[in-house]
Order: C-alpha cells, then sequence, then structure tokens
C-alpha cells in the first residue's frame, strides 16, 4: 500500500510516518504544502493520502478536492488537531473518505488506514455526529433533490455517534457486518453527490462549463 | 520529541489599509465651482450694466484678474499641502483688493445706492476656503473681513448710516463660512474615525490569524504529548491525559469564538463541548444547537450528572459519549458509556427500590423544561440516557 503524508508540522510527519512505516506500509512522500501535494500525486501515485486539514498555503478541503478531482482512486484520510467541524464536514463533502483525530492511538491510525485503503469509510463518532447534523440542517430544505436519511441510515449514524463500533451495531440490530459499514458508506456516498451536484449546478449557472469561445 | 517551535504559518502579516477616503475633495470643488459660477454672474452685471460704471475698462481689468485668480486657486487648492496660510491670507487680499477697486471703477451715486461691487458673490471665495481649511471660526473671521470692507466700501464714500439691507450681504456671508466650517470640521472627525476603525479591524483580523495559527500549534503539540503518553504509560499516561484535557479545554475555547448567539439564547453544542472532561467526547453538528438559555444550562447539568454516574459506576477507565442530534421540533442528547451495562430486569428493579437516585433527578430536570428522559442499559455495551429537549423549550 503506497502512501502519501501531508502534513506541515515535522513532528507528526516523522511521527505518523515512522508508525506507518513500522507496521509495513510504504510511505511514497511526505510534504508539507498542500500545493506540493497536489503537483506530486501524480508522479507518486499514493493509494492513501493521510492530510492534515491545517495546511500553511491552501486549506484541506482545497487538498482533498484537487487529489480525488486528479484521481478518482485515490483516498484521503483527514488526520486533524483542531479540526473545525465545518472544515472537517466541507472536506469529506470534497471526497475526504474519512476522519480521525491526531489524539488518536497508534492503533487507531494503522486501523484507519487500512480501512481507507480497503474502501471504506472511516466513520469516528466525531464524523458521525458532523454528517449527522449535515443531513437534519438538509433536512428543512424543500429542494426534492436533497438527500435525506433513511430511518435505518440515521439510527446507524446516532449509534456510531456514541461511540459503538460497527460489530456492536451489527449485534444490536441484527445485520451483518457488512450491511452497517454499507450503510455507513451510503450516507456519505449521498452527501459526496450532493456536493458534487450543487458544485455543477453553480458552475452551469455562472457559465462556467461553456467551454473556451 | 523534538522541541517544538511555534512558526506563524501562511503568508507574513499584512496590514492593508485603504487609503483615508478623502471626503474633503467634493468641498473643493464646490468651492472652485462656486467661484467659477460667481465670475460669470459678475461678467454678467458688467456687460449688461455699463452705465454704473465711471471706468469700465478697468472694471473688465479686474474681472480679468479675478478671472486669473480663480483659474490659478483651483489648482493651488487641489493639493493638500498646498492649502498653507499664505495661500489663504494672498487668496483673502486679491479679493479685497478686487472688492475695494470697485471704489475707482464704480459711479460713487452707484455705489451709494447698493449696486453690487465689481466683485458680486465672488468675494464669499475665501471666506469657504478658510472654512474648510481651518474651521467654523477661520471661516467666520475671513467673512467679517470680507464684510467689513463691504461695509466700508459703501459708507466710507456715501457716508450714510447703516441701513438693514446693507448688513443683508455680509451677515449670509458670515453664515456661509461658518456653515462651510462646520461641515468641514464633519467631514474631518468622519475621516479621522474611518481611519481608525478601519485600523482596528485590520488589527484585529490579524490578530485573530495569529490566534488561529497558535492554537492549532498547540493543539497539535497537547495531541502529540497525548498520545505518546498512552504509548508509553505509566506516569507518561498521566501526563498525556492532563494533555488531552487542555486539548479540549482549548478546543472548546476556540468553538466558542464564533459569533454570540442571539440574546437569552445559548449553543448547547458549545456548553457541553466546555463542560467536558477527558474520558467524554462530545460529539455535535458543525452548525450550532441554539436553545434558550434555561434549556442549555439545565440540559448541561443533566448531562454532567449522567456523565458523573459513569465515573462512579464504571470506574476510571470508562468511556463516555455525548451526541446531540438536533432534529428540529426537538434535540436528543445520547449519552452512552462503554461500562458493563446491566440487564434490563435490574434496571426495573433498581427502578422499583428507589435506588436511581440520579436517573430521577435527570429526569425531574428535563420535565421542568418540558422534556423527557429515558435510560436503557444492554449488558457488555454499556449504559445510555436518552434525553429529549423540545425547541421551544416552554413546559408542555
Amino acid at each position: 500500500m503506497r502512501i502519501m503524508i501531508v502534513d506541515d508540522h515535522p513532528m507528526w510527519r516523522d511521527a505518523v510516518g515512522r508508525d506507518l512505516t513500522e507496521a509495513g506500509f510504504e510511505v511514497v512522500a511526505t510534504v508539507g504544502e498542500g500545493a506540493q501535494a497536489l503537483r506530486i500525486a501524480s508522479s507518486v501515485r499514493p493509494n492513501v493520502v493521510v492530510l492534515d486539514l491545517q495546511l500553511p498555503d491552501m486549506s484541506g478541503v482545497e487538498v482533498t478536492r484537487g487529489l480525488v478531482a486528479a484521481d478518482s482512486g485515490i483516498r484521503v484520510l483527514i488526520l486533524s488537531a483542531s479540526g473545525e467541524h465545518r472544515d472537517v464536514l466541507d472536506a469529506v463533502k470534497a471526497g475526504a473518505a474519512g476522519y480521525i483525530v491526531k489524539s488518536a492511538s497508534r492503533a487507531e491510525l494503522l486501523d484507519a488506514v487500512r480501512r481507507t485503503d480497503s474502501g471504506d469509510a472511516v466513520f469516528s463518532p466525531g464524523l458521525a455526529g458532523l454528517v449527522l447534523g449535515e443531513f437534519r440542517r438538509l433536512a428543512v430544505s424543500p429542494d426534492p433533490d436533497t438527500p435525506r436519511l433513511t430511518d435505518r441510515e440515521a439510527e446507524i449514524l446516532r449509534m456510531v455517534g456514541t461511540g459503538l463500533s460497527y460489530k456492536q451495531i451489527a449485534e444490536r440490530l441484527v445485520l451483518s457486518h457488512r450491511t452497517v459499514q454499507n450503510h455507513v458508506q451510503n450516507t456519505l456516498n449521498k452527501l459526496q453527490l450532493h456536493n458534487r451536484v450543487d458544485l455543477v449546478r453553480y458552475a452551469i449557472e455562472h457559465g462556467l462549463d461553456s467551454g473556451p469561445n | 520529541m523534538p522541541p517544538h517551535i511555534v512558526r506563524p504559518q501562511g503568508r507574513p502579516a499584512q496590514l492593508i489599509l485603504p487609503a483615508p477616503t478623502n471626503l474633503q475633495a467634493p468641498l473643493w470643488r464646490s468651492i472652485a465651482a462656486f467661484r467659477f459660477a460667481s465670475l460669470a454672474y459678475a461678467a454678467i452685471l458688467l456687460a449688461v450694466r455699463p452705465s454704473y460704471y465711471a471706468h469700465w475698462g478697468w472694471a473688465w481689468a479686474v474681472l480679468a484678474v479675478m478671472a486669473a485668480w480663480t483659474v490659478a486657486t483651483t489648482f493651488l487648492y487641489s493639493v493638500p499641502a498646498r492649502r498653507t496660510w499664505l495661500l489663504l491670507g494672498t487668496d483673502l487680499l486679491v479679493t479685497l483688493a478686487a472688492l475695494l477697486s470697485t471704489a475707482l471703477v464704480q459711479h460713487p451715486d452707484d455705489v451709494k445706492l447698493g449696486v453690487m461691487p465689481v466683485t458680486a458673490t465672488w468675494l464669499a471665495g475665501p471666506a469657504l476656503a478658510w472654512a474648510v481649511v481651518a474651521g467654523v471660526r477661520a471661516g467666520a473671521i475671513s467673512a467679517i473681513i470680507t464684510g467689513t470692507c463691504v461695509v466700508l466700501l459703501r459708507h466710507l464714500r456715501a457716508g450714510d448710516i447703516l441701513s438693514s439691507t446693507d448688513l443683508d450681504g455680509p451677515v449670509i456671508l458670515l453664515m456661509a463660512g461658518m456653515i462651510a466650517g462646520y461641515i468641514s470640521n464633519l467631514t474631518t472627525s468622519a475621516e479621522q474615525a474611518f481611519a481608525r476603525a478601519t485600523e482596528v479591524e485590520a488589527t484585529s483580523r490579524e490578530r485573530e490569524r495569529l490566534a488561529r495559527t497558535i492554537h492549532d500549534s498547540v493543539l497539535q503539540v497537547l495531541a502529540m504529548v497525548q498520545r505518546r503518553g498512552a504509548e508509553i504509560g505509566g506516569q507518561a499516561a498521566e501526563i498525556g491525559r492532563l494533555a488531552g484535557e487542555q486539548e479540549l479545554a482549548l478546543r472548546a475555547l476556540i468553538t466558542a469564538d464564533n459569533l454570540p448567539p442571539p440574546e437569552g439564547e445559548l449553543d448547547l453544542s458549545a456548553q457541553l463541548a466546555r463542560d467536558a472532561r477527558a474520558f467524554v467526547s462530545v460529539i455535535t453538528p458543525a452548525t450550532p444547537v441554539l436553545l434558550n438559555e434555561k434549556t442549555v444550562w439545565e440540559t448541561a447539568a443533566a448531562v454532567r450528572e449522567a456523565t458523573d454516574n459513569v465515573r462512579k459506576h464504571c470506574g476510571d477507565t470508562a468511556k463516555a459519549w455525548v451526541l446531540v442530534d438536533d432534529e428540529g421540533t426537538e434535540v436528543t442528547v445520547t449519552i452512552r458509556d462503554d461500562g458493563q451495562g446491566m440487564p434490563a430486569t435490574r434496571l426495573a428493579e433498581a427502578a422499583a427500590e428507589g435506588r436511581l437516585g440520579v436517573s430521577h433527578a435527570i429526569a425531574g430536570r428535563m420535565r421542568d423544561i418540558g422534556g423527557s428522559a429515558e435510560i436503557s442499559s444492554t449488558p457488555g455495551a454499556g449504559t445510555e440516557v436518552r434525553l429529549r429537549v423540545p425547541r421551544s423549550g416552554q413546559a408542555a
């Protein structure tokens, strides 16, 4: 598995790099700036990008959008310290596959990277709360295209938000682990799709789609 | 761990102040326009009434000087640095000279009858200029000097007693000078206030940017201490735990830095984040959850009692999560711990024996604000307290 680390704090670049290397992952690049990350992503071709949201030159949200736009196979895991709620939510909507806080343990980090690589959404309780909140906020919109949560999805997000593992949730709801995971992934997909549709609509309204002429 | 230095991130501080808006410029343009218009008026008077003048040709010469001076002042006053007392004094002298030349070029009888002097209204220029440069008092002084000359011009030659109509012109001139001075004072203080406000805004924006950077750096270090402490264990773990608490406190503080909630309301999320201790994760939406103050106080107190209870019954290793779910008409707050939990039957027993003191207290608080509390437990998956908080905050 090829991993790129984007963090402007050398302390964290080293620590995360060391943990991942020791665990047997291949760290193909560690960079301190967003623009640099976007520039070299196409040549180092990482599977997973571990990204800090606070970067000196551009926002983590922009970096996420740029990385995913250039290669939809890249999976972005947000690793953030201050993690302004709005920024985390925007990064996830822009295509990040998951979010964990920096104070998470080494085991949690390794697990998150593994799951991100295998295509799972890494939902910390915090992210579940943000996604749930975003759907609640959208719920009042009269627009029929607004994504809605099914009752089951809301129930599962609430469980993730109170710290239950997928396994515990599966047991409680008598579902398979995979089904729980799919429900969670689904909520994220809906938000990301809605975000893309919004961007396209914005582009059309502002005449950005007409091309060069 | 290498010593970590807080480095300001991003571009260096840039205090861009907009150039002070020149509110006085329109005043100067008005004065210039006034001089040209008055000049034209004086020329018309001169052209249509040659019979008033003993030396009509010389009167035209005076008018030519006035024209030249109008062009000169328009040019000179346009640059702030040139608006000196030398220019103002010269302006007044030139104008007075033109005014007093009336005594030489006009018929004495016509002067006595109150015919306009050769300068006509053009003589008000210096009074306005003085007022705009130096304020009300200067405008008044210039107007009084000019006005005195007007009166002298008429009465030195004619030797009449002052009639009230003779004073009309000078009085209007005095008023014009004082009003122009007042407006000038206003624009000056407005400009200063504007410049100060802009400066304050730029400074606080810069301070905010720095604070964000520093906060982030501190959070990075605290998170690292916490993480490494937990890995090393023993006393280091204790240090890590303390770092974790500070991280939480600082994060709550930063979150609270956002816009203050409207009068009488509070953000439940921010309140819970402030209250939280290290073993509690507070999970909230990105947007504030605004409720009336009493509702927020009571809910926060209930959450605190529930988490205290977790500490008491589940030991030091237990963790708890507080989830805030804003469903619109009501807000649900769920407190779950990862303790042993208990079978539903035991919960019922405890309730029957009146041993659920804390949950009674919690339920009481929720009833006070028109909500409810519900407790459930699964063996092996902890205990869950669910608070329903109505949006209106009124008792049902």
